[in-house]
């Protein structure tokens, strides 16, 4: 018998995610101007209320927090919507129904989100860039904090698609979520330490560390990056565990076709 | 023959919020689907035909029984099992709506780790063969019904299981497309699959399906082949034409001696199904105390519509 492959699942997804985003470019164009807005808000902000002397690193610290944002959203929000929508439409039960193990695919479908919005991310960070005539340091050092910080993410993602299966009506939690997220991504390490157990807090901080005040590899320690890799490791395991109970939960409440 | 799907003593019971009540949506049920077989599981509304296909899928975990894939335990080993399933649960909503028909088929595939280049020729065969060839760049959104479920049909024969399960495929459709489905339908039966059709739809039943699971208020009520229980009802229906209306103390009679029966009043035509075959004496001796001539005496012309609403009418009778 053929074995399923896994990578055909992730190619599945990331062609599904790429071709929705094309076809529906008014909406992707919309999404990019919202986040393009709320940057320009928070910039015209630190040039009216700011300190002068400070507004250079602000500003700078605004554009990745941003971005970070808008990742953020995707990779940890974003499922909560599709799973509403898959279950609503009645295509949940199909997922379910392969021999792949809906996870895996939810996971692909996350793993495509970010990926093609990394492109979107890349868009908007020099669109920003451009407007406050500030130039990041765009270091290839990111990469290796980035992966482990999608990675804490997408934990989060599973429980929140986790919480999306068993309750459905979850569109207010999301809608509060986002500034959760936002005040996850923006909130300096410094000035509240105990935020680094937080998901995504220490990425986002080493990130701005490497962009902003250009941090080399050696300037960080190895407790740094053991505080990131445990805490995307803890976070993406507590998040399929999470999910795989509330899977289990609505197979026995039979929720998986409910709406 | 070997049985492929084994259904064992499936039970599934929900607690209502609100009232704290519990209903049973199946209560024990057990069959078993050989190789090769089409089955239809039939019942009213509510009685359980869902549930059952659910737990089959295992989408929906039973509170007690099992189900048996090829001899894979459907809820320890779940994804092994998988593999010989594919389902059409709710037809045309299966369906991505913004995808096109062939990006749905491309991307289900995908999900069960197909690739492109492996699914596209499989892909292109389907839509020729189900008459969708000219609408594989059409988005869903804007197909019709019958083309969606079509569709639907297709992207399950694409799986290349050993079983299908049908949650009503011809629901919803105008009688020429639901006719197309149908020969759709015995296409795919002719290519050695199994499927199980659970349906409303007697003619499907009729034409496509060689044996019948009923089930009714959660219980089995019939397991048999469509042709024994159409011969059984047969011999079972009689139709008595009447040359004197029947007196009030008859109509009470016939009534307290056949579970079913009917009399129409400006016919004088008396249908009545008798349980025993010496059953037609006693039916003979209450039309005699009124001397009530009778004209004509034959058996009913029995179609499965008949069949299905009387072993569900008796069943809920005993209830």
């Amino acid at each position: 018998m053929r074995r399923p492959g896994v990578f055909n699942v992730l190619l599945a997804n990331l062609r599904k995610v790429a071709t929705e985003m094309r076809r529906y470019l008014p909406n992707t164009i919309s999404t990019v101007v919202t986040f393009y807005a709320i940057f320009l808000m928070f910039f015209l902000g630190i040039q009216v209320l700011g300190a002068p002397e400070s507004a250079e690193t602000n500003t700078q610290y605004v554009i990745v927090s941003t971005a970070l944002w808008f990742l953020a959203l995707m990779a940890m929000q974003g499922i909560g919507w599709e799973i509403t929508l898959e279950a609503t439409r009645g295509t949940l039960e199909q997922l379910y129904m392969s021999p792949i193990g809906a996870w895996r695919i939810l996971l692909a479908r996350m793993v495509g989100t970010v990926l093609v919005n990394l492109l979107i991310i890349v868009l908007m960070l020099f669109l920003s860039m451009a407007t406050a005539r500030q130039w990041l340091n765009l270091d290839l050092l990111t990469l290796p904090i980035l992966l482990l910080t999608i990675t804490g993410m997408l934990g989060v993602g599973f429980m929140v698609a986790g919480l999306s299966l068993v309750y459905k009506q979850v569109d207010s939690l999301l809608q509060i979520a986002q500034f959760v997220f936002l005040a996850f991504v923006a909130v300096p390490l410094s000035a509240l330490p105990l935020l680094e157990l937080a998901p995504v807090v220490k990425g986002a901080d080493m990130v701005r560390g490497v962009m902003v005040e250009r941090t080399p590899l050696t300037g960080f320690s190895v407790f740094d990056w053991l505080s990131l890799g445990l805490n995307a490791a803890v976070y993406f395991l507590l998040g399929i565990f999470l999910y795989g109970r509330a899977e289990r939960r609505a197979m026995n409440r039979g929720l998986l076709g409910q709406y | 023959m070997s049985a492929i799907v084994e259904v064992e003593g499936l039970t599934k019971r929900y607690h209502k919020r609100a009232s704290k009540e519990v209903v049973t949506a199946a209560d024990g049920i057990s069959f078993r689907v050989d190789e090769g077989e089409i089955l239809g599981l039939l019942g009213p509304n509510g009685a359980g035909k869902t549930t059952t296909i659910k737990m089959i899928c295992s989408l929906l975990k039973p509170d007690a029984g099992r189900v048996l894939v090829r001899g894979i335990d459907t809820q320890r080993h779940r994804l092994r099992a998988l593999r010989h399933l594919s389902a059409v649960l709710e037809g045309n909503r299966n369906l991505y709506w913004r995808l096109s028909v062939r990006e749905n088929m491309l991307y289900l595939a995908g999900n069960r780790g197909v690739s492109a280049r492996v699914a596209r020729p499989k892909i292109d065969a389907l839509l020729g063969r189900f008459g969708l060839s000219d609408k594989a760049d059409e988005l869903v959104n804007n197909l019709s019904r019958g083309m969606q479920q079509k569709l639907a049909l297709a992207v399950a024969m694409l799986a290349e299981t050993d079983v299908v399960l049908l949650d009503e495929p011809t629901l919803g459709l105008d009688v020429g497309t639901g006719l197309e489905v149908r020969e759709l339908l015995r296409d795919v039966a002719a290519e050695g699959r199994t499927v199980i059709i659970s349906t409303h739809d007697m003619a499907v039943v009729q034409e496509l399906c060689k044996r019948t699971v009923i089930i009714s208020a959660g219980r089995v009520v019939a397991d048999e082949r469509v042709s024994n229980l159409l011969a059984l009802f047969a011999t079972r229906g009689y139709r008595v034409s009447l040359g004197a209306p029947l007196s009030a103390e008859q109509e009470r009679r016939l009534a307290h001696t056949f579970a079913v029966f009917a009399y129409g009043e400006p016919e004088l035509v008396l249908n009545v199904t008798l349980e025993h075959p010496e059953d037609i004496y006693r039916l003979m001796e209450i039309l005699r105390l009124e001397r009530t001539p009778v004209e004509d005496l034959g058996r009913t012309q029995v179609d499965f519509e008949r069949v299905f609403l009387e072993l569900t009418r008796e069943e809920t009778g005993r209830i």
